[in-house]
């Protein structure tokens, strides 16, 4: 999609990215058409049709265009069958966008533990009813469910990522560091994932004391770290690395523990590291005009914050 | 061989040409095509877990291999160890299987369990695909060319090349660059290849080579069971592999890697 270049390397949870997507609707299905969705069984490049159909659709949940999300969802549903399981998931989300009230939310509920009765393994369903479950705001029901469904699939970054955001939602950071843990073991490169794990375990260590506090705020130095390390330049992890080299914090680190002193050092050296990269991104990403920029503006207001108050 | 540096010729009829060479190339073109989709169409793909017991137990196992091959990469000690326990000891009682009761039991004769027993006719479909048109082709091969000379290759050879080349022509004096029919059938099985790449795909399923190879790297996701085998042995194997796991962590000097990275990019 070419026109989607122009916004840089935006982050597809940008909205405006999203709308912009959601926007390409009309074309989309022009150049669809019925007889090459139907053809396509026999086309080379069918499958990336389904994928740009799939992606188009969350694309128009998000930005509100539910006819458009059912276009595609027909789409789908007429290649591959009501009875597939994605397909079924799809469904499902364009039903709880859809649903005004808990009643409706509740319905859909329903209808996916209808559909699990029938197959206790419909994966992308039992994803559905975990977050139906959050969307009705009862946590504990949807780590259950979660945890239910990775003691069946313990290779899935997905739910793992989900279980650790529930967790920490609950305040139960122990349990979203192990959960993070997990899904890193899957895809051990992910930095974003790390820069994640960094940022619970820092939040994890604040409300620490003592030598439990400097052991959690060492392994979210560390991640952070690591995600800098995977990827030049990132700026979330310079960003979460500053904040958690900041001095103040480092002061609470007791001397008893194994080499503090040192370790202190090293951790200075670290904060003003991060800083200096923090300015340098800052620095170039201003120099540029507004629609080229790799950040959103509200992230380096937040980092250009970050940096005033350090300065003081 | 021939008298040393005289050309040795063969009257040939040029009809030969086009009604061995193109007809037996034509074929196994079209052959190769026909196995791809014959293939596609009749590939079941494999059975999903039924339940989330056996899906399970199919996981945990690919569970601990992630654990062994990027511990190093994540975990720190104290981490590797709890999750190490955790494993070794579900794998030791039998705790991750489908059916713990069954544990230590000789394991279910293949034919009698109905999922083995389609895993097995897959393979069986898969080599039958294979086989039958091979057999076919070269028995019409034989019935209707033995012994034709079809082709003169325009460069010499050694003498080694007669058995490749001259398939079912047993002429001690004849030149090695003379090509039989059944020999031209041969090197056409094998050397047609990119020329399906190019056709089909290059993941087509008339390549029977990346059919050969199929069974040895199971994909993700599917089931790292082969029928028949015992999910507890594989999991003692597993659990034997984590405790002999050596760990270290990558996460140890990263703050003074970090350090060194980026004041190098600093002086630069």
């Amino acid at each position: 999609m070419a026109p989607s270049a122009e916004f840089g390397a935006n982050h597809p949870s940008n909205l405006k990215t999203t709308l912009h997507l959601s926007q390409q609707a009309p074309d989309t299905f022009r150049q669809l058409g019925k007889p090459l969705v139907q053809l396509s069984t026999f086309n080379q490049q069918g499958s990336d049709d389904f994928d740009t159909l799939e992606k188009l659709f969350f694309s128009c949940i998000q930005s509100a265009d539910d006819e458009s999300a059912l276009l595609c969802l027909e789409h789908l549903t007429n290649r591959f069958g009501s009875s597939n399981e994605k397909v079924m998931a799809l469904r499902g989300l364009y039903d709880e966008a859809t649903a005004e009230n808990q009643a409706r939310l509740e319905r859909c509920l329903n209808n996916y533990d209808d559909i699990l009765s029938r197959n206790p393994v419909n994966l992308p369903i039992l994803k559905r009813r975990a977050s139906v479950l959050r969307s009705l705001s009862r946590p504990s029901d949807a780590i259950s469910c979660v945890v239910q469904l990775l003691d069946a699939v313990p290779t899935d970054v997905e739910a793992w990522c989900e279980l650790a955001e529930l967790y920490h939602s609950q305040g139960m950071s122990p349990q979203a560091i192990f959960s993070l843990e997990e899904a890193l073991l899957i895809v051990p490169h992910a930095w974003t994932v790390h820069a994640r794990l960094g940022e619970i375990s820092y939040i994890f260590a604040r409300s620490l004391e003592g030598e439990a506090m400097s052991r959690s705020l060492s392994l979210s130095i560390r991640h952070f770290c690591r995600s800098v390390e995977l990827c030049d330049d990132y700026l979330r992890g310079f960003y979460g690395l500053a904040l958690a080299t900041t001095p103040s914090l480092v002061t609470r680190i007791p001397e008893t523990s194994r080499d503090g002193l040192k370790k202190k050092e090293t951790i200075e050296r670290l904060h003003s590291t991060a800083l200096r990269k923090l300015q340098e991104t800052l620095s170039t990403q201003y120099s540029r005009k507004p629609h080229l920029r790799e950040y959103e503006e509200n992230e380096l207001s937040v980092v250009k914050e970050l940096l005033g108050q350090s300065s003081k | 061989m021939a008298l040393q540096g005289v050309e040795q010729t063969i009257l040939r009829d040029p009809a030969l040409f086009y009604w061995i060479v193109i007809p037996i190339t034509a074929v196994m073109i079209l052959t190769g095509m026909l196995r791809h989709y014959a293939t596609v169409l009749m590939n079941s793909p494999p059975k999903p877990a039924s339940t989330l017991a056996e899906s399970r137990e199919r996981l945990t196992l690919l569970r601990a291999v992630n654990l062994r091959n990027h511990a190093s990469a994540v975990l720190s000690k104290e981490s590797f160890e709890m999750r190490k326990n955790y494993l070794v000891s579900g794998f030791q009682n039998g705790a991750f299987l489908k059916d713990p009761n069954a544990r230590g039991q000789p394991p279910a004769n293949p034919m009698t369990d109905p999922a083995a027993m389609e895993g097995m006719m897959g393979m069986m479909k898969g080599n039958m695909m294979m086989m039958i048109p091979q057999t076919l082709i070269m028995s019409w091969i034989n019935a209707f060319f033995s012994g034709f000379v079809i082709l003169k290759l325009p460069f010499p050879l050694t003498i080694r090349f007669k058995s490749m080349l001259q398939s079912g022509v047993m002429t001690r004096d004849l030149d090695v660059r003379w090509v039989s029919s059944l020999s031209w059938y041969f090197l056409n099985l094998f050397g047609l290849q990119s020329v399906f790449g190019f056709i089909l795909g290059s993941d087509n399923a008339a390549n029977h080579m990346a059919q050969q190879m199929g069974p040895m790297n199971p994909a993700a996701g599917a089931n790292p069971f082969q029928p028949g085998q015992d999910p507890h042995k594989m999991y003692l194997n597993e659990a034997e592999n984590l405790e002999v796991f050596e760990h270290f962590c990558i996460l140890d000097g990263i703050e003074e890697r970090i350090l060194r990275k980026y004041s190098a990019d600093q002086t630069q």
